[in-house]
C-alpha cells in the first residue's frame, strides 16, 4: 500500500488549469502567462494587504466584477470542453472516442439518428455536459442566449464530431437544453458561494468550491486573476430573495402490487429558492429558479428538478397576478420509475397575503415537452431483463435494447402553495403530462403525479416535514388490440430539514 | 422585424433504426423563410419554414417543416450567424423505398445551421447558410406495414434575401 496522497486542492485547480488551457491565442502574447498569475493569484490569498496588479482585462468588462467579454475564447474553450471529454472517453478505453476525419465525414453523411444508451448517460451525464459548453459562453461574458447558442454548438460538433458513433438527436437536445438549464443555475450557485470583495484563505476555499460546481468559470477566474482580484460581484449575480432547505429522511415507495416497501430508503434533498418567481417584471432569464435535487431514495441521483423563470410580467390591481415563461429540467430515476424532460412553460400565478409574514400562491401552467423519456417495457415482458455481457462491439457502443421511450408532449401544472417569508411550508402540486413516443415503444403515455408535502418548525433553523406523492403513467400501446397499461407508484416521504436561507 | 426569404439545394435521406435496407440519398430545390423579431443586435428570435419537394419514381415527396428558431451573431461587425430550433414537420408521402402508399405523417423537427449574412442597404441584405433540418417521424404507415423509428435528415445549402 503506498502512502496516501494529502489533498492540494489549489495545487489540484492549478493543475487542472493548466491542463485544460489547451492554445494560447494571440491576444496572451502581451499579457502575463498563466502561470505567472496563477502564482500571483495565490500569493494574493495569503497576503491579502498587498497592492492589486492592474487589472489587464478592464476595458472588456462591462461591470468591475464581472468576466470580460470575448466571443472568440468562448468558442475556443466549448471546442476545449469537447476535446477534453474525448481525452477522457479515450482513456476510459472507449472504442467510440477513436475519431478521425474519416468518422467525422461518415457522422454528416449519416445524419442524426435516435441512440441506444443508458438512462442516466443521456438524461444528467449530456445535460451535465451541456453544461459546461453554457458556461463557456457565461465565464467569457455572454448573455444567457449568446451562451444557450454556445451550448447548442459545443452540443452539435460533440454529436458529429467528438464520438464515432453517429449522432444522436436525443443527446443533441437533452445536451443543449439540459445544459442551458444545469448551466445557468449552477452559474449563479457558485456566484452565492463566492464573495469577490473578500480576501485571504476564506475567499480562496470559496473560489474552489464555486470551481467544484462550475468549473469552467472557475478555471477562467483563476486564469485571470479574477479568483483573488477584489471587485463587487456583479449585479445580475446577486438574487432579489434567497430560501432554501436542506433535507434528510427516508421514502416508502409502492406498486400497483406493493402498496409499500417494507423498510425505507434513506435520502437527502436540497430545495433551493433563488430570487422571487412569483412576482416582479423580468427580462433576465433564471433571475428566478426553483431547483430540487434528492440524493438516494432509490438511486445516487433519484430526483432533480429546475425550473427556471424567462421572463415574467406582473398584471392586475397591485400585481396580484404575473404572468411568466419559463424552462424545466426535470429527472426522476429510481427502482420504480423513470422519467426525464426537457420543457418550457407558460404560467398565471396569484399571490394574497394571508399576514405579514405568510402569503398564499396559486399557480396554473401549461407547456409544451420538447423531449421526454419514460422507462417502459414491451407488452409481455414486466421486468427489465439482466443486462447481457458486453457485446465484441468495443466499450462505449450502445446496442440496446433500450428500455425507456423518447417523444415530444404537453403538460399542465397546478400549485398551492403556503409561503412564510417566500418559503414555501405546505405545497399543493399536481401535473398532467402526455408524451408521444417517436422512438422506442408503440404506444402514447399519459404521465399524472401529484403532491402534498408539508414542513413545520420544531427549533430555530430546524423543522421536520412529511410528503405524500403518487406517480401513476398510463400507456397506450399502438397494438392491434389497443391495450392499455396502467402503473401506479405511490410514496411517502418523513424528514428533517434544515434552513439554509 | 427580421425577414428572410430564400431557396436552397436539399439532399434528404430518411432512415430507420431496425431497417436493413440502404436508403437512397434524394436531391431537389427547397425554399425557406424566416419572420421573427430581433432581440438584440446579435440575436433574433422567430419562425422557419422550410419546404422541399422531392420528385420520385412513385410520386413527389413533400416536407415541411415549421420550427421555432434563434439565430445568434457572434460577431457584431462579421455577417457569421449560427442558427438552431425545433418544432413539427409534416412529411407526406415519406420514402417510397420503404413501402408505398404511405400516408401524411407529423414529425418532431430539429434544425441546426450556419451561415453568413452580407448587408446591402441599411435594412437589406442576402445570406448565404447551410442546415441540417432532422424529421423524426417515429411510426411511419405504410401499405406494407408500420416501419417503427423513422428519422428523416435533410441536408440544404442556399440563399436568401434578409430584409431587417
Amino acid at each position: 500500500m503506498g502512502k496516501p496522497l494529502r489533498p492540494r486542492p489549489l495545487a489540484a485547480a492549478l493543475v487542472s488549469a493548466l491542463l485544460i488551457h489547451a492554445a494560447p491565442v494571440a491576444a496572451q502574447d502581451t499579457e502575463p502567462s498563466f502561470l505567472a498569475r496563477a502564482i500571483e493569484s495565490a500569493s494574493l490569498f495569503e497576503q491579502p494587504a498587498q497592492t492589486p496588479a492592474p487589472d489587464p482585462y478592464a476595458a472588456a468588462r462591462p461591470c468591475a466584477g464581472c468576466p470580460p467579454r470575448s466571443v472568440g475564447r468562448s468558442f475556443l474553450q466549448v471546442t476545449v470542453v469537447n476535446v477534453f471529454y474525448g481525452i477522457a472517453n479515450l482513456v476510459r478505453g472507449q472504442v467510440t472516442a477513436r475519431v478521425t476525419p474519416k468518422t467525422w465525414w461518415e457522422n454528416m453523411e449519416n445524419g442524426w439518428v435516435w441512440d441506444l444508451d443508458d438512462f442516466v448517460v443521456n438524461q444528467i451525464g449530456h445535460p451535465y455536459q451541456g453544461s459546461n459548453y453554457y458556461n463557456g459562453g457565461r465565464a467569457n461574458g455572454l448573455s444567457f442566449y449568446e451562451s444557450a447558442a454556445m451550448a447548442a454548438f459545443g452540443s452539435a460538433t460533440w454529436e458529429f464530431y467528438g464520438e464515432t458513433n453517429k449522432p444522436s438527436l436525443n443527446d443533441f437536445i437533452n445536451t443543449t437544453l439540459g445544459g442551458i438549464a444545469i448551466g445557468e443555475v449552477l452559474h449563479r450557485v457558485s456566484w452565492l458561494m463566492r464573495d469577490p470583495t473578500k480576501s485571504g484563505s476564506g475567499r480562496l476555499w470559496s473560489e474552489i468550491g464555486a470551481t467544484v460546481l462550475d468549473p469552467v468559470t472557475g478555471y477562467n477566474r483563476f486564469r485571470r486573476g479574477d479568483a483573488s482580484r477584489i471587485a463587487e460581484k456583479p449585479a445580475d449575480m446577486v438574487p432579489s430573495a434567497l430560501s432554501g432547505f436542506a433535507s434528510a429522511g427516508a421514502l416508502w415507495r409502492g406498486t400497483e402490487h406493493e402498496p409499500f416497501q417494507g423498510s425505507g430508503q434513506a435520502f437527502l434533498e436540497a430545495d433551493l429558492f433563488y430570487g422571487d418567481l412569483l412576482h416582479g417584471r423580468s427580462r433576465s432569464p433564471y433571475d428566478a429558479f426553483a431547483m430540487t435535487m434528492r440524493f438516494g431514495g432509490g438511486g445516487p441521483v433519484s430526483e432533480a428538478r429546475l425550473l427556471g423563470r424567462l421572463l415574467g410580467e406582473p398584471f392586475g390591481k397591485n400585481g396580484k397576478f404575473q404572468f411568466s415563461v419559463a424552462q424545466a429540467y426535470d429527472f426522476q430515476k429510481n427502482d420504480a420509475y423513470a422519467f426525464g424532460a426537457q420543457s418550457f412553460d407558460g404560467g398565471v400565478a396569484f399571490t394574497h397575503p394571508l399576514s405579514s409574514r405568510i402569503s398564499l400562491a396559486l399557480l396554473g401552467s401549461g407547456g409544451l415537452t420538447v423531449l421526454g423519456a419514460i422507462d417502459s417495457l414491451p407488452l409481455g415482458v414486466e421486468e427489465v431483463p439482466e443486462e447481457e455481457p458486453e457485446s465484441d462491439a468495443g466499450q462505449g457502443v450502445s446496442e440496446g435494447p433500450r428500455f425507456y421511450d423518447y417523444g415530444p408532449g404537453s403538460k399542465y401544472t397546478v400549485r398551492a402553495l403556503l409561503l412564510r417569508d417566500n418559503a414555501p411550508f405546505a405545497v399543493a402540486f399536481y401535473e398532467g403530462r402526455q408524451l408521444f413516443s417517436l422512438d422506442g415503444l408503440r404506444a402514447n403515455h399519459f404521465l399524472q403525479h401529484a403532491r402534498l408535502d408539508l414542513r413545520v418548525p420544531i427549533y430555530r433553523k430546524i423543522g421536520f416535514g412529511v410528503a405524500g406523492e403518487f406517480f401513476s403513467r398510463h400507456t397506450y400501446y399502438q397494438d392491434a388490440a389497443k391495450t392499455e397499461r396502467e402503473f401506479r407508484y405511490p410514496q411517502f416521504r418523513t424528514y428533517l430539514t434544515w434552513d439554509i436561507s | 422585424m427580421w425577414i428572410v426569404a430564400g431557396g436552397t439545394s436539399a439532399t434528404v435521406r430518411g432512415d430507420c433504426q431496425t431497417c436493413e435496407e440502404d436508403f437512397p440519398y434524394r436531391h431537389g430545390p427547397g425554399i425557406v423563410a424566416n419572420a421573427g423579431y430581433r432581440v438584440n443586435p446579435r440575436m433574433d428570435v422567430g419562425a422557419e419554414i422550410f419546404w422541399v419537394p422531392l420528385e420520385t419514381a412513385s410520386g413527389t415527396l413533400n416536407t415541411t417543416h415549421m420550427d421555432a428558431v434563434a439565430q445568434f451573431r457572434p460577431w457584431r461587425t462579421h455577417g457569421f450567424f449560427i442558427k438552431g430550433g425545433a418544432g413539427m414537420a409534416f412529411i407526406r408521402n415519406w420514402v417510397d423505398a420503404i413501402g408505398p402508399g404511405a400516408i401524411n405523417s407529423k414529425a418532431l423537427s430539429v434544425v441546426v445551421g450556419g451561415g453568413w449574412a452580407f448587408r446591402v442597404e441599411k435594412r437589406v441584405g442576402f445570406q448565404l447558410f447551410a442546415s441540417q433540418h432532422a424529421g423524426a417521424l417515429g411510426d411511419l404507415q405504410t401499405a406494407a406495414g408500420d416501419v417503427p423509428d423513422v428519422l428523416g435528415n435533410y441536408w440544404s445549402v442556399g440563399a436568401a434575401l434578409v430584409f431587417r
